[in-house]
């Protein structure tokens, strides 16, 4: 392997143009997409446009390309950046030249990232993040894989340490912890929430019609579509069959969608255990490397649902403080065993027992539940007897049940535990979740009552971390304070640091 | 060391002995006259939508919209006035606490240990009165920010000198 040196300005690697060029490109594209779309499909009658022809259009369309090409090179060249003892330096600009400089302890994140186009011509992307907003963060696009984690190494080395030591440190702690298995991503897949894929798939089908709505018109689909619907009215059965197909259609596509993404997102999902770090690895068309700060985690969150819990597959988020937004999402490990997922919270969360003793919330808040649901169904009905009349009273049959068992389970798996460091509290109707927090991390505690809540001398409890807020609901009053009073002690008794 | 002992829960600092401190009374003036200025400013576009919009709805209806907006508008300003009173604050020497709401009362207390900065800011109104609110930022997200607002300007003033003292002295 050969060996950077970070001590003098370098550019990146020569691909970088091409990173850069197919980058822009897309953006450009992405952005005026519409536009162009418009601008065809008139081309497409026409034949003309704002008197320019096909031909001139296309030459306009290259000459745009070699643009960007240029530009693409230019800030090539004009991206240099280099590592002294204590700071990363970046210069950047075509004609407003910016140096920018980061001391290397205030670094908090570095990712490795390699996109599809990345992954063919074989370079990744490396982005150093800063606590403080967004604009911080930098980006360079195209390296060798080698020099990007001795980069990613250099800068995390807060003293200069021989070569040699380094090397043989991260090598012999790089353990394999786990590594999903394409048949546990396919299980992962088919026990999804199919009606989210579902909300997906639906809105962008709607916002792709909406967009297309003016020459869906002009084609005369619809009336295309109302002579086919006439063809099948014969009889009651074929609108059935028709229904009964559309919908078997919709639960595949919303199936298969799930299968694929999640498959695409975390395809090759390996978590490798450093000594003091977690590293998630994943994806297939979008490779990423993120790694897990134990002193900056702020809540765990672990989900699970009846389908997955047969299966044995356990989610866990780890929320960070100070991540980039587009990043958070990547922080999820799925398709986990229940050992597993013990193993990563003993890893990430010192001294965290399972055994301290549950309280669940008080029997009003099953009745609170089944009410809220209640009040979504009477709505239910007004719509439906709205629209359909008075032939639909029968969705009661339905929608009763549902609430009853919405109620039921919204309690059964309501509960929360609290012992000297952490609170833990089980939530989930469909899902079961479990969330997990040191006391330490706790930004803001609030107490809320509504008054319904004050004449029944019951309150509910908000507790803030630094990435998330978690409630405990409907407690009785005396307790709520109690808990309220004992948190705020420990984070202000002990002196511990929140990150 | 890891340490175990006993906490007494009697012991525990509590928030019921803190005593809340309301704010100046004279930010329900502030209060009022913006929920007029905002009325006034809604009912003159429907005024003038009255003239311009043709429509039929509006032109039927416009009376019906009239009082319907002013309703709605003398509720929440019922509403407002009566929550006035629960508008109130405290700072200990660990944390401060703020507590406001009549249909949902909320009691938020953020250790001064978490803040991150604090922020003293008076618009254009509250300083014909001599008031002014203090935002204290944590890194929590954002609903764990705290505003309190019409605060008299020199308690203010105390109050962010006492915190930012604490910050520095902290960090």
């Amino acid at each position: 392997m050969q060996i950077a040196d970070f001590s003098q300005p370098i550019r990146q690697s020569a691909k970088g143009i091409i990173v850069i060029f197919a980058f822009n490109t897309f953006k450009f594209f992405k952005r005026f997409f519409v536009l162009f779309l418009a601008f065809g499909l008139s081309l497409m009658r026409k034949k003309m446009l704002f008197n320019i022809s096909a031909l001139n259009l296309l030459l306009i369309v290259i000459g745009i390309l070699i643009l960007l090409l240029v530009f693409a090179i230019l800030k090539y060249l004009n991206f240099k950046f280099h590592l002294s003892k204590d700071d990363f330096y970046l210069s950047t600009g075509i004609i407003n030249k910016d140096q920018t400089i980061i001391p290397k302890s205030k670094i908090q994140n570095v990712y490795i990232k390699q996109n599809f186009l990345q992954q063919i011509i074989n370079v990744v992307s490396l982005n150093i993040e800063t606590a403080g907003d967004n604009k911080s963060e930098i980006e360079i696009s195209a390296l060798d894989k080698a020099t990007a984690l001795q980069l990613k190494r250099e800068l995390f080395q807060k003293t200069q340490i021989s070569e040699n030591s380094v090397q043989d440190n991260v090598e012999t702690k790089r353990d394999v912890f786990f590594k999903v298995s394409p048949k546990r991503l396919i299980l992962e897949g088919i026990s999804q929430n199919h009606l989210r894929s579902f909300t997906i798939i639906a809105s962008f089908v709607f916002g792709l019609y909406y967009e297309f709505k003016d020459y869906i018109k002009t084609y005369r689909l619809k009336e295309r579509l109302d002579t086919f619907i006439d063809l099948s009215e014969d009889t009651i059965v074929n609108i059935m069959l028709t229904n009964l197909f559309i919908v078997i259609l919709a639960i595949l596509f919303s199936l298969l969608f799930s299968i694929l993404k999640t498959f695409i997102t975390n395809f090759g999902l390996e978590v490798v255990e450093n000594r003091k770090t977690i590293e998630i690895n994943k994806g297939l068309f979008n490779k990423v490397s993120l790694s897990l700060t134990p002193s900056r985690i702020q809540n765990i969150v672990i989900k699970t649902n009846r389908v997955k819990q047969y299966f044995g597959l356990h989610t866990m988020q780890v929320k960070q403080a100070m991540v980039n937004v587009k990043q958070r999402k990547n922080f999820v490990i799925i398709a986990l065993e229940k050992a597993q997922v013990r193993h990563l919270i003993n890893k990430l969360i010192t001294n965290y027992s399972e055994d301290t003793v549950p309280y669940k919330p008080l029997l009003f808040y099953r009745r609170v539940l089944a009410l809220r649901v209640l009040l979504l169904a009477i709505l239910l009905n007004i719509i439906t007897f709205f629209i359909f009349g008075n032939g639909i009273w029968w969705i009661n049959l339905v929608l009763i049940p549902i609430a009853a068992l919405y109620s039921y389970f919204g309690y059964k798996k309501a509960f929360y535990k609290i012992d000297d460091n952490f609170i833990t509290i089980g939530s989930g109707v469909i899902e079961t979740t479990l969330n997990i927090l040191e006391i330490h991390k706790i930004q803001s505690v609030s107490l809320k009552q509504n008054i319904f809540q004050k004449r029944k001398q019951i309150a509910s409890l908000e507790i803030a971390t630094a990435s998330k807020s978690v409630k405990i609901p409907y407690i009785a009053l005396k307790q709520a304070k109690y808990i309220y009073n004992f948190l705020l002690f420990k984070v202000e008794s002990q002196d511990r640091d929140w990150m | 060391m890891f340490s175990n002992q006993i906490i007494n829960i009697e012991a525990l600092p509590n928030v019921d002995t803190a005593t809340l401190k309301p704010i100046s009374k004279t930010y329900l003036k502030v209060i009022i006259l913006n929920k007029l200025m905002l009325c006034v400013v809604v009912l003159a576009i429907l005024t003038a939508a009255k003239f311009f919009v043709t429509k039929a709805i509006v032109q039927e209806r416009f009376w019906f919209i009239f009082l319907l907006v002013l309703g709605l508008w003398l509720i929440n300003l019922i509403i407002t006035i009566l929550a006035f009173k629960k508008r109130k604050y405290a700072i200990r020497e660990h944390d401060v606490i703020y507590a406001k709401g009549l249909l949902v009362n909320s009691i938020t207390t953020v250790p001064i240990s978490r803040i991150q900065h604090i922020e003293e800011s008076r618009s254009w109104l509250a300083r014909q009165f001599g008031l002014a609110t203090l935002n204290l930022y944590t890194a929590g997200e954002s609903g764990s920010d705290l505003n309190i607002s019409g605060l008299p300007h020199d308690d203010a003033r105390q109050v962010n000198d006492f915190i930012s003292a604490k910050i520095n002295a902290n960090s």
